[in-house]
């Protein structure tokens, strides 16, 4: 990407007319104007608001009236902040059962690359991903059925089964809550994560499988001698896009535990929100939108220098 | 040659599991509550496809605003990045590579961290409640990833057609609306799925801007749609369905593209 040196632009190779310079510095003007409108959306709606966020964390905001200056202070309030804290050991928790659950897409993927006709493989795959098609809304609310108490799917199929003691109000109670919203997507096969591992286990060349078979290397050795040395440049990618990722979690808690009960599913996002919206306490909501824009921030810079310094990481062919 | 039915049938399990809820769902959207309550596992005659015409009744403001909210984003957001990609990409001027850093810069921001500046903003500009004030924060996104995906593009479009226009006697602006604009459909495409994607998707904003129900988009919309409808799970089901349907649709025909869409997405994927 980037300079694509070569391309030589603007002046026409026809008319390389006296008075260059001349012709050089309206076109200059032209590409400035037809830049204009898009600079001002971004500075009216994306820096200005972005900076804005960071002047007003240190202020007492208030909207439309007196707002005072008041240095650190949201900022202290912020480490005092338990809820706020305890947010971000969920995080912690979301994030490491995410990537534990990778096992499973990476097994499914592992699995399609196995199946010889490419058509069954087009046909699993496909239905494997069908989820993704689905608006996360909708994917939260069917979930949060499956959880209901009385009508949901998972307490019929305990009862059903024999089990009615297991029965839980899996949402309502703080000890189940979280699992429950860890569990939202079960099996996790619809996602980036399998998307990437089929992509790049598809991109081994045949031959490298061919020759371990040939020398006698079974399934289970070939997995981790070749297939997942083959993926750790994508993995190490995951990895961080997942950490990322896990920083903006919030609908889901929205929609299927509102961060309850008692704050058992409290992600960073909706404590950002309630503050503003229900404690109207925009200095302080301002306070924590800014950390999580500067812990995003840094680990963005990591992933975009880690791909920049590894031009091969999406086509495996490359390392040939 | 075997058949491998263990590998096949290990994958179906996957595709079952995977899939169940949503199975579930299309089976009760077609039940009364009567059938739901005696019925719960299996699929049951008669058919309530009424259901469907109950849920459309409730969740169509919801779709009518989404589409709305979708086209006028997709316009606006092609207009700006095409025209910004194609001066960024066969222009050379001063701070060129310096006004593409500070676009591109803009893809490590997330939406969320600018989501209550942004709407203290938009309720000093009294534009809460209003098409405005959801279309801008799509378009202002959608502008970054958009440039970025114009130029990349445009830049692999072989100078030679550009030259050869020039010569007889094309200027900027035809060469943008003869040349440029019919072979950058592609992309055009790819940009306009990756904002439905994200109006369908988008949830906080509208839920926070929005209070009017004929302007709730389909997202938020399903919500409150559940509180109306009580416990008839048939229509419920049946408007979660409706409401999934545009992006069904378009992951059916254009899954590349779609898929496209999710990868593109990603931070320092360009």
């Amino acid at each position: 990407m980037a300079t694509t040196a070569g391309t030589p632009v603007a002046a026409p190779p026809a008319e390389a007319p006296p008075g260059g310079p001349r012709r050089r510095a309206r076109i200059s003007w032209a590409a400035y104007l037809a830049l204009l409108p898009l600079l001002v959306v971004l500075a009216l709606f994306q820096y200005y608001p972005a900076l804005n966020g960071i002047v007003r964390s240190f202020w007492d905001w208030n909207p439309g009236q007196v707002s005072t200056f008041v240095g650190l202070d949201n900022y202290a309030k912020m480490m005092d902040d338990a809820i706020w804290w305890r947010s971000f050991r969920n995080l912690g928790y979301i994030f490491v059962f995410g990537v534990v659950s990778w096992v499973i897409p990476l097994v499914a993927a592992e699995l399609l690359i196995t199946l010889r006709s490419q058509r069954a493989q087009f046909v699993y795959r496909t239905l494997l991903i069908v989820p993704m098609a689905f608006p996360g809304v909708v994917t939260a609310l069917v979930w949060s059925f499956m959880y209901h108490p009385n009508n949901g799917v998972i307490n019929r199929a305990l009862t059903a089964i024999g089990l009615e003691s297991w029965t839980q109000n899996w949402v309502g109670d703080p000890s189940y809550a979280l699992w429950s919203l860890l569990f939202i997507g079960f099996p996790f096969i619809a996602g980036l994560p399998f998307l990437i591992f089929y992509s790049t286990l598809q991109n081994i060349p045949r031959e490298i499988f061919e020759a371990a078979a040939l020398d006698g290397v079974g399934r289970i050795r070939r997995f981790w001698t070749i297939d997942l040395p083959l993926m750790a440049r994508q993995v190490r990618l995951l990895f961080f896009l997942a950490v990322i990722g896990t920083l903006q979690y919030g609908f889901m808690a929205y929609i299927v535990t509102s961060g309850g009960p008692d704050n058992s599913t409290m992600v960073p996002v909706l404590r950002m929100i309630n503050v503003a919206f229900q404690g109207q306490d925009w200095g302080y909501a301002a306070t924590l939108s800014t950390t999580l824009f500067v812990f995003t921030l840094v680990l963005s810079a990591v992933v975009v220098f880690v791909r920049r310094s590894d031009p091969a990481s999406t086509n495996v062919r490359g390392l040939r | 040659m075997s058949r491998q039915w263990g590998i096949k049938t290990a994958l179906s399990v996957l595709v079952f599991v995977s899939l169940f809820p949503y199975l579930f769902m299309l089976t009760t959207s077609l039940k009364d509550n009567l059938q739901f309550a005696e019925n719960y596992w299996v699929p049951t005659l008669p058919f309530h496809w009424e259901n469907y015409s109950a849920a459309w009744e409730q969740i169509r403001p919801y779709m009518v605003a989404s589409v709305v909210v979708a086209a006028a984003a997709i316009v606006l957001i092609i207009a700006f990045s095409l025209v910004a990609g194609f001066v960024l990409a066969r222009y050379s001027f001063p701070g060129r590579t310096f006004f593409f850093v500070m676009i591109a810069a803009l893809m490590m921001v997330p939406s969320i961290s600018s989501l209550i500046p942004l709407f203290v903003m938009m309720r000093d500009f009294e534009l809460l409640n209003t098409y405005p004030v959801l279309i801008i924060p799509h378009v202002a996104g959608g502008v970054v990833i958009g440039t970025i995906l114009m130029k990349t593009f445009i830049e692999g479009i072989p100078q030679e057609l550009f030259d050869a226009a020039r010569v007889d006697g094309a200027g900027g602006v035809r060469l943008f609306l003869s040349i440029m604009t019919p072979l950058s459909l592609p992309v055009i495409g790819t940009v306009a799925l990756i904002t439905i994607n994200g109006v369908w998707n988008d949830f906080f904003w509208p839920l926070l801007t929005i209070t009017e129900n004929e302007l709730r988009t389909v997202s938020v919309g399903l919500l409150f749609f559940q509180g109306q409808s009580g416990t008839e799970y048939g229509p419920m089901f049946a408007g979660y369905l409706l409401a999934s349907v545009p992006l069904l649709v378009l992951f059916t025909f254009l899954s590349k593209y779609f898929l496209a869409g999710v990868q593109g997405g990603l931070p320092g994927s360009h």
